[in-house]
């Protein structure tokens, strides 16, 4: 299990109610912790349609998610 | 004779040179204003001075005494031709002499400068077509004459007949290739709040002056973004906005007033721009920034920065600035948080962090999702900022980067982007956007005829000889009737913009579409045609 930190940015930080919180996960990648997130918070974005970054960069989602990692979900917006 | 003079006559320069002779000066500084061929995107064959003479000699008089009081010089002048001058002919002269040269430059600079923005003389240009118009005043007039409906931004209102008793400042003189201008009295912008800052300095400055920034979208990002940079004294700014102004833009939008519901926001915010700086070259361009039109608008810039509130139109600025290879300031708000991204070129784009052109309607914009006023005015702010600095080379921590900004929480997190490895050498002005946007708006509203001419387009009237004697159409155009502008598409230059009139606007929004569908993209069509004018 890994403990992680997790921040949601825009139309993701209202679906989760939040705008970040803590968690231990059995999740190994950003994806699986998106799809585990995605479920309990009824978020409604698929992940093709968002980026994650992991200790401030981009990151792939397949990458590994290591212990006290900083994830963050961005959706992109447009408003202007 | 005094110090500022007129001349009815050809300048004789070395008369006026011998009267500023002085044993004990060791410098002399002239500049000359000869007649050009060619103003404001026309050929002119000849031109007419006219001053109100009295006014005008006083003014003169202090603007002389003030240079030799200022720059401490020996002995200034400055005569003025009026009446009918022929290309290459005399226009304006000033002569400086000084102990050194370093003021009788200064002086000399000094006094046609203010010559230009201050001493009322009027400029009729008459054109190699035949036609002819008064540089300004014939603006103040045609404002005039519609006094209160839409009031002219230098405030005033006078006759068509151009009473030229007013006394406000009014730029004219050879070389002036900018008639919109109208200074409103006798300030002049000082930016020695900013000079004084180690990074900028006389020479940011003149960075900041010599820059060409395009902004799209004159929105709740655009409109900081606008403000400080016409307020910074950025030399070229253009603005790509085909909205109109609505009421429920203003908690945001904080540059136009309740009255202006309804007009172009690309010419309202160009009116405004202008009289917050009239040193700043404010081009309004009243149309949607789409990936056939942009490129060709992009091509005069440095700087590109996306204001506006979709997807598609954020990846057509990304593509056509990668494509150009010119910097983007990108930012967009949804409701208390903001994303900005900087692009310079070889650095991260938009497509390096967003691979997949994110589809509109995917997440709310700022109609849809609801914004507080101050979010996009914080991240339009942000990028005023981020282009001072890629004007005046100074570091910026988003480039390679996307710095979102939450202002809920008052957190900023700094998201570092690589340039993606597939998109180096890749040619993103090619790649396939978003789904496109509606065509681009092919009517303008009747508010754009009065500022047409300054904004560029070149007016053609469309109806037939009878019409037209009936009721002759305003201001500076060409007439060229339906059938034989139709017959003969090829008459009207690509490169110009045009703005087509008929009665009562069918017509022209017809021929627009078959010029448009011609090949011909920069075609716009009056909505309701002069009636529309007639309208209250």
């Amino acid at each position: 299990m890994t403990a992680v930190h997790v921040q949601y940015y825009a139309v993701l930080r209202e679906q989760a109610g939040r705008s970040e919180e803590r968690l231990v996960t059995a999740a190994a990648t950003p994806a699986a912790l998106y799809e585990e997130l995605r479920a309990r918070h009824g978020l409604t974005l698929a992940r093709a349609q968002l980026r994650v970054a992991i200790d401030g960069e981009f990151a792939d989602w397949q990458a590994p998610l290591a212990e006290g990692a900083r994830v963050v979900f961005i959706p992109p917006v447009a408003g202007g | 004779m005094g110090a500022f003079a007129f001349s009815d006559r050809p300048l004789d320069t070395a008369a006026e040179r011998a009267r500023v002779e002085d044993h004990a000066a060791g410098g002399y500084a002239s500049f000359e204003g000869w007649v050009r061929d060619f103003n404001d995107g026309r050929a002119v064959e000849r031109l007419e001075y006219e001053a109100y003479a009295e006014l005008a000699v006083r003014e003169g008089e202090r603007i002389v005494a003030e240079a030799v009081a200022r720059f401490g010089v020996r002995h200034a002048r400055c005569v003025h031709r009026v009446g009918e001058l022929r290309l290459g002919e005399l226009a304006v002269w000033v002569g400086v002499s000084a102990a050194h040269r370093g003021e009788a430059f200064a002086a000399c600079r000094y006094i046609i400068d203010e010559v230009k923005h201050r001493v009322p003389i009027w400029k009729k240009e008459h054109y190699v077509d035949g036609d002819s118009g008064w540089v300004n005043c014939e603006r103040c007039a045609a404002a005039g004459l519609e006094a209160g409906a839409a009031a002219p931004a230098q405030g005033h209102a006078h006759g068509q007949d151009h009473d030229h008793g007013h006394d406000h400042g009014h730029r004219h003189g050879a070389g002036d290739a900018r008639p919109d201008r109208h200074p409103a009295g006798l300030a002049r912008p000082d930016y020695s709040r900013q000079v004084v800052l180690p990074e900028v300095g006389a020479a940011g400055q003149d960075l900041i002056r010599r820059a060409r920034v395009l902004v799209v979208g004159a929105g709740g990002l655009g409109v900081p973004v606008l403000s400080y940079l016409a307020g910074a004294g950025v030399g070229t700014l253009g603005i790509v906005d085909g909205d109109v102004l609505e009421p429920s833009n203003l908690h945001r939008q904080t540059l136009y007033a309740l009255a202006d519901a309804g007009r172009p926001k690309a010419l309202l915010a160009a009116e405004r721009l202008r009289a917050l700086n009239p040193e700043v070259d404010v081009r309004a361009y009243v149309e949607r920034a789409d990936r056939e039109r942009l490129p060709a608008l992009a091509a005069g810039y440095d700087v590109l920065v996306d204001c506006s509130d979709n997807f598609a139109t954020r990846f057509v600025v990304n593509d056509v600035a990668v494509g150009l290879g010119k910097a983007a300031v990108l930012a967009s708000v949804y409701q208390h948080e903001g994303q900005l991204q900087v692009v310079r070129p070889g650095g991260a784009c938009l497509r390096c962090v967003w691979p997949e052109a994110t589809r509109d309607g995917l997440v709310g914009n700022c109609a849809e999702a609801g914004v507080l006023g101050p979010v996009p005015g914080v991240l339009g702010s942000l990028q005023a900022l981020e282009v001072l600095k890629l004007v005046l080379g100074l570091p910026s921590a988003a480039l390679d980067a996307v710095v979102l900004v939450d202002l809920g929480t008052l957190e900023t997190r700094r998201i570092r982007a690589p340039r993606a490895p597939c998109c180096a050498g890749r040619d993103c002005a090619r790649l396939p956007g978003p789904p496109a946007e509606a065509e681009a708006a092919i009517e303008l509203d009747v508010a754009a005829l009065e500022d047409a001419t300054a904004n560029d387009y070149v007016v053609v009237d469309l109806r037939d000889a009878v019409e037209v004697a009936l009721e002759p159409a305003p201001g500076p155009h060409l007439h060229i009737p339906l059938d034989r502008l139709l017959d003969d598409p090829a008459q009207l230059d690509a490169a110009r913009r045009y703005l087509l009139l008929c009665a009562r606007g069918q017509r022209s929004r017809a021929a627009a579409l078959a010029l448009r569908r011609a090949g011909l993209s920069s075609v716009w069509s009056l909505r309701g045609g002069l009636a529309a004018r007639r309208a209250p």
